[in-house]
């Protein structure tokens, strides 16, 4: 069990952090500026006939999504990369640690710090969306927390494990800062760009099936999925579409979600791993 | 059973070859110095000996664990302070010594070992504000924590000034006297000479010599050349003084005799013999071979000789 050592040690050491301190403040008070514009303005912001507790639930996720997924980089960019860099890993690692424990303990320990700085923001958000609506339901508020767990352990797995593969943290910020380009900022432009190419440079009437699939793909985007997934109606409510209905194929369901999301849980941590065990440091 | 013992060991990073067929033996509850420029492969070793690093051929084992399939079991009964290594900048002192303890899963008196490295005083201030000798204190101390059998010491009084260096010294005698063997990593010599039982020198990766510091004394050719002030002394004298034991050469020139010897000379056997002679000696100097040239000259002229 030596990673909780690892772990606590790494707690300890980002946690006090003033970049995240940072992002911290700055997502308590998009937070609370959301659920107040929610429970405020449903129908202009959230398409929905009243707030409900579900629907501000909901409506959450999108900057969630975009606060964890900056949150992990700035967090977890250097945590292997920057103590194989700086020689400090050689602290850790004269200790009787496995590389499999510093891998595991980094995980979870940078886990630790994001689902913390998550809770702090979403417990004021939610406190004052709840307060304006005046009711609590208990069911949408713990799924949605379940999934943003499972979320946000997956993100701090693919940018802890992009730092497993480098022993420079340059390159390891080149690495996470690609990803989140290409992943959440140039995505959407992905498909299409696909397409047009697959398509011998001219875009069709019709976008093929796989288009679905492919649109998908980004961590967040299946997180968003996933809650679709689980919370059906509710995304309904307040005008929140997985676009699965247009599609007419097996795999284009909201479940889908599920499958991309473990996707991201596995295969980043799977290859940082192997990357690192192999490395000589 | 050895502490630590290489065979064959050879570490290539692409086109360089780092270490280069090593055989080595140090033997429990011995000092050995291990001693080479900088660059020589020392802590491209010493990291295959703590897992960082995995050799191209050949084997390490530790306290009789291989250092590579069994690093865990290595790593558990050994105390490491590495060679440009970093520390935690935002935590403090103790929150690295609990750290160690924990890891260790020992139980251990951490301000006792603080103070035995003098870092106690600053032990809860956060250590991104050591200076470098503070910092130096504090990993040793990391490295005491559990009693290890065995220390390495990867150029440990680096940042340290004179005095840091003697009180490394006196930590590393200590701990010797309670069982404790060492293993530590020098460039430079004087370091090594004063408290080493064994030594080994390597250069380029290859290991060019291992001995205790007197046998590498007399494996070269050092000498030692004694200049000696007197009033009266005549060409007989300076005639007896060449024949005597280990004397090599004895010159006189105008109030100053000068004599060479060789390492198993003794400059008191030549003192007295002009003392008998009724030869009046005023002041006298001695230069001694030092270490350091020997070491100057096992990885330079030795290199060329061998090249």
């Amino acid at each position: 069990m030596s990673w909780t050592a690892v772990a606590k040690k790494d707690f300890r050491d980002a946690s006090q952090s003033r970049a995240l301190w940072g992002l911290v403040v700055v997502f308590v008070a998009v937070a609370s500026l959301l659920a107040y514009a929610y429970a405020e303005f449903p129908t202009t912001v959230a398409e929905s006939d009243e707030a409900t507790v579900g629907g501000l639930v909901f409506f959450m996720a999108s900057i969630v999504g975009l606060f964890v997924s900056l949150t992990a980089i700035v967090v977890c960019y250097k945590s292997i990369a920057g103590e194989r860099e700086l020689g400090s890993i050689k602290l850790l690692l004269a200790l009787p640690h496995s590389r499999r424990d510093v891998f595991v303990g980094k995980l979870v320990g940078r886990s630790a710090v994001l689902v913390a700085a998550v809770a702090v923001g979403l417990a004021v958000g939610y406190g004052i969306g709840f307060v304006m609506i005046g009711t609590v339901e208990v069911a949408p508020v713990v799924l949605f927390l379940l999934m943003t767990l499972v979320f946000t352990v997956a993100y701090v797995g693919i940018v802890v494990s992009i730092s497993a593969t480098t022993g420079s943290t340059s390159r390891a910020t080149t690495l996470a800062l690609g990803f989140f380009l290409l992943f959440e900022l140039l995505w959407d432009a992905i498909p299409i760009l696909l397409v047009y190419v697959v398509n011998g440079f001219s875009l069709p009437e019709t976008m093929p099936d796989w288009v679905y699939l492919v649109t998908q793909i980004p961590p967040s985007s299946s997180y968003v999925l996933s809650l679709i997934a689980l919370m059906p109606d509710i995304a309904d409510s307040i005008g929140t579409s997985s676009g699965a209905e247009e599609v007419d194929v097996f795999y284009a369901t909201p479940e889908i979600g599920f499958v991309i999301l473990a996707f991201w849980l596995v295969v980043p941590l799977a290859l940082g791993y192997y990357r690192f065990d192999g490395a000589d440091l | 059973m050895p502490a630590i013992e290489l065979d064959g060991l050879t570490k290539r990073f692409g086109d360089v070859l780092a270490v280069d067929g090593l055989d080595l033996t140090v033997e429990e509850g011995e000092i050995f110095g291990f001693l080479g420029p900088n660059g020589a492969g020392k802590s491209t070793t010493i990291d295959i000996l703590l897992d960082f690093v995995r050799p191209t051929s050949g084997t390490a084992s530790v306290l009789g664990y291989d250092a590579q399939r069994e690093s865990l079991k290595v790593r558990q009964r050994i105390g490491v302070l590495p060679d440009a290594y970093h520390v935690y900048d935002r935590l403090t002192g103790r929150q690295h010594m609990e750290f160690v303890v924990e890891s260790k899963e020992v139980d251990a008196d951490v301000e006792a070992i603080m103070g035995r490295t003098k870092i106690l005083e600053a032990a809860d201030r956060k250590a991104g504000g050591y200076s470098k000798g503070m910092r130096q204190r504090l990993v040793l101390a990391m490295a005491l924590v559990g009693d290890p059998e065995l220390l390495v010491l990867d150029e440990p009084a680096t940042g340290l000034d004179p005095n840091g260096a003697r009180e490394m010294r006196e930590i590393i005698r200590v701990e010797n006297d309670r069982g404790t063997t060492v293993f530590f990593s020098s460039h430079i010599m004087e370091q090594v000479e004063a408290i080493c039982d064994r030594v080994a020198i390597i250069n380029k990766g290859q290991l060019v010599a291992v001995d205790s510091i007197d046998g590498l004394r007399g494996a070269t050719d050092t000498t030692t050349t004694l200049d000696i002030t007197v009033s009266n002394a005549g060409a007989d004298d300076v005639e007896m003084v060449r024949a005597l034991g280990g004397v090599q050469s004895a010159t006189l020139e105008g109030d100053t005799l000068r004599v060479t010897m060789s390492g198993d000379g003794s400059k008191f056997d030549v003192l007295n013999a002009l003392d008998d002679a009724g030869v009046e000696v005023g002041d006298f100097s001695v230069d001694e071979y030092s270490l350091e040239d020997l070491f100057v000259q096992y990885t330079t002229e030795k290199q060329e000789v061998l090249a």
